[in-house]
């Protein structure tokens, strides 16, 4: 392979919007010699028929993602204190002083139905 | 795995309990996860075949783009082709993501598609003389594809599953797009009506053909069972073979149309289909490269990968950001 050719093969992942209110998702990834080809590819291969309000091209090289060893690490982390299911045992508690457990709209207070 | 170990500090045959944990508890492996190499090879294996399988099913199709009875049957085959290149593309960036640690990219595939190294579906070598067949095609050989890809949405290798569910959402058009062709010759002169017989008279045995061989006696590999085993795929060739009779022999009959096995039949018993088996040294044949076609389409291939190889110089002239 001469290298010219082997310019031409840059993995870039792409990202895009269905409508201007939803998150940006990982679309897929293409090959392309540059950004703008990229984007290009990106249309041609994605979204021929589905809507989409924007789209993002990253060169792969550029992105420091998880590695396996990283990603394993996550599964073993307890972080029940941070999370309401952690909290769970409240609800028993207070119904030994007869009240009822805040719900999160409640401790949202105004936020709630009730505004 | 052990509390308090990292994955690096596992042994090999550690690493090897822990994938087959995972997999077997339904988790999806990602390119840069550990993988056992014959895991590897096997993916490689099936996804470059599957993705150089659409880009060479494009053309017995695109040589009805120019022929088409009307403008809206051109368009909608244009899309078909369009699409087809597109699952093409898909497909071979998994397949290049797992080849990057053997030092392998597209490059690599195309030269070996272009040496036979590489094989592509038997369906693909074939002639598709008429507008028939064009609509057998998209109908059946679509359907039949649809049947096999729709069973590894689930795959255990997560990039194959996700490029999956993209390209059977747009199966789904082509499905339609074919039964909208066969219905209208279906319903037409009796010309149109012997041409749709023709077809699938003449497509019959490569649809047989289109699962594989029911077993490892007839061709002497067992990859399906080895990729059973690895959850890249749920089912055998000849379960694939017997849904596709049931999806499709009924409708292929209501239409008054003729398969061209006289022993076919739906067995209560056994609540399988009896058909008459496919000539699987003529299968070889075929993926070998010495079906009628397919010289004509590699060599179609060739000339477009040389003609355009400027375009591949001038376009990475602009550096890459």
């Amino acid at each position: 392979m001469n290298e010219s050719t082997s310019e031409f093969y840059n993995v870039y992942e792409v990202f895009s919007k269905k409508t201007d209110k939803s998150p940006f998702q990982h679309s897929f990834s293409l090959l392309a010699p540059n950004a703008d080809m990229a984007l290009i590819m990106a249309k041609e291969n994605f979204f021929r028929r589905e809507t989409v309000a924007d789209i993002w091209v990253v060169k792969r090289e550029n992105i420091r993602g998880l590695n396996q060893d990283e990603r394993e690490m996550l599964k073993r982390l307890d972080k029940q204190y941070r999370e309401t299911k952690g909290y769970g045992y409240l609800k028993k508690k207070w119904r030994d002083y007869n009240q009822e457990q805040f719900t999160e709209q409640h401790i949202l207070g105004g936020r709630g139905d009730n505004s | 795995m052990t509390v308090g170990m990292s994955f690096n500090q596992l042994s090999e045959e550690e690493k090897m309990t822990h994938f087959l944990d995972r997999i077997n508890a339904g988790e999806k492996i990602e390119p840069d996860d550990w993988m056992p190499e014959d895991y590897r090879l096997q993916l490689i294996r099936l996804i470059s075949m599957h993705g150089i399988s659409e880009i060479m099913g494009a053309l017995p199709e695109k040589e009805w783009v120019p022929k088409a009875p009307s403008l809206h049957r051109k368009l909608a085959i244009m899309a078909k082709v369009q699409d087809e290149m597109g699952h093409g593309q898909l497909l071979l960036r998994v397949a290049e993501d797992l080849m990057a640690p053997l030092g392998k990219n597209r490059h690599d595939i195309m030269e070996d598609l272009f040496s036979g190294k590489l094989k592509f579906h038997n369906v693909f070598h074939m002639d598709a003389p008429t507008w028939g067949d064009a609509g057998i095609i998209a109908w059946l050989v679509d359907g039949a594809a649809i049947i096999s890809q729709s069973m590894m949405l689930d795959s255990s290798y997560g990039p194959y599953a996700r490029a999956l569910k993209r390209i059977c959402a747009e199966e789904v058009f082509h499905a339609q797009h074919g039964e909208s062709i066969i219905l209208a010759m279906a319903e037409g002169t009796p010309e149109q009506r012997e041409m749709l017989q023709d077809s699938l008279n003449r497509w019959w045995e490569s649809l047989i053909m289109f699962f594989g061989p029911k077993s490892a006696k007839e061709t002497g590999n067992s990859n399906a069972d080895k990729n059973i085993m690895y959850k890249i795929r749920t089912k055998t060739n000849e379960d694939l073979r017997q849904e596709f009779f049931t999806k499709y022999i009924p409708r292929i009959w209501s239409l008054g149309l003729t398969i061209p096995d006289d022993t076919i039949r739906f067995d209560e018993d056994s609540q399988m289909w009896i058909y008459k088996d496919a000539d699987w040294s003529k299968f070889k044949q075929i993926v070998s490269g010495n079906g009628p076609q397919s010289q004509n389409r590699l060599d179609l291939r060739r000339r477009s990968y040389k003609n355009n190889e400027w375009v591949r110089a001038a376009l990475a002239a602009k550096k890459a950001i």
